[in-house]
């Protein structure tokens, strides 16, 4: 079965996607992730190899020890304020990217952002020229 | 090299979205956004020569090759940090990565053979060849560019 290390665990899709058997079952709401370990006697550890935090371990099967269950509130966008990603796994994109690339030239920290926001915003400065023209003819 | 957008000539007809999404089976990489009622961008994949991406992605699916931003399907875990990792919020995660791959295998990227207002391509200085080729004919004519 699987030991989770719940100072490690991100809180991201991995092991619930690679699982074969289904037996690392994510639940998903509006603001909270939940990954529910079920106790498995495989000796599979598609996991354990996959898990990008190193968080999991395989060990010997152990009636006595209850199944692991981790919830993730998730962090709201900064601009939107819809509900995106896990706490540690944005502190993992923080601690992966070099300091100088965190800021965008306004200084914005694009990290505590949402995809949607982020697109938006590439939006608007893509079209900055473009809209001080057409003001201009149609204002 | 990504795709180019001359963000004047975009109609925002959303037909490059509809390209892409046809030939990735439904899950595209094309997100048309629209600037008050002014302008429309298409928001593509930029394969950053740094890519953020590939820096987070710990199986290697995303990576470099040349000046493309690659992916390799059978090694993404579907983690999603990619996705979080992208600055322009174009990588996205269902089940496994999704980003532009400037349609592999083809010369040209559906996206840009489709756009009807020819507003994409492969051609970095197209954009401003034409600004330039415009106050020309401008001048030619005696206008003021």
């Amino acid at each position: 079965m699987i030991k989770v290390d719940p100072g490690k665990c991100l809180g991201c899709l991995s092991c619930s996607n690679v699982c074969p058997n289904q037996n690392i079952v994510l639940l998903q709401s509006a603001d909270t992730r939940t990954v529910h370990w079920k106790k498995c006697k495989e000796e599979c550890d598609l996991c354990v190899e996959f898990c990008p935090a190193k968080a999991l371990a395989l060990v010997a099967y152990d009636e006595l020890v209850p199944e692991s269950e981790i919830s993730f509130e998730l962090v709201a966008c900064r601009v939107c304020g819809s509900r995106y990603a896990t706490l540690p796994m944005l502190m993992k994109v923080e601690a992966s990217l070099p300091a100088g690339m965190q800021e965008d030239a306004s200084g914005l920290e694009w990290i505590r952002i949402c995809s949607q926001c982020r697109r938006d915003i590439e939006a608007e400065k893509a079209a900055g020229q473009v809209m001080k023209e057409r003001k201009r003819i149609s204002p | 090299m990504p795709v180019y957008v001359d963000i004047s000539r975009c109609i925002g007809c959303r037909s490059c979205e509809v390209a892409c999404d046809r030939v990735h089976g439904g899950k595209g990489h094309v997100n048309v956004h629209f600037v008050g009622s002014l302008a429309s961008v298409p928001v593509f994949c930029h394969h950053c020569e740094d890519a953020c991406c590939t820096m987070v992605c710990s199986t290697g699916a995303l990576h470099k090759e040349g000046d493309k931003t690659a992916f390799d399907v059978d090694k993404c875990t579907g983690c999603g940090l990619c996705q979080l990792a992208c600055p322009f919020g174009v990588v996205r995660t269902d089940k496994i990565a999704h980003k532009c791959d400037l349609c592999s295998g083809q010369e040209m990227p559906t996206c840009v053979m489709t756009c009807p207002a020819n507003a994409l391509s492969l051609d970095f200085d197209l954009a401003s060849r034409r600004a330039r080729n415009r106050a020309a004919m401008l001048i030619t004519r005696g206008g003021r560019a």
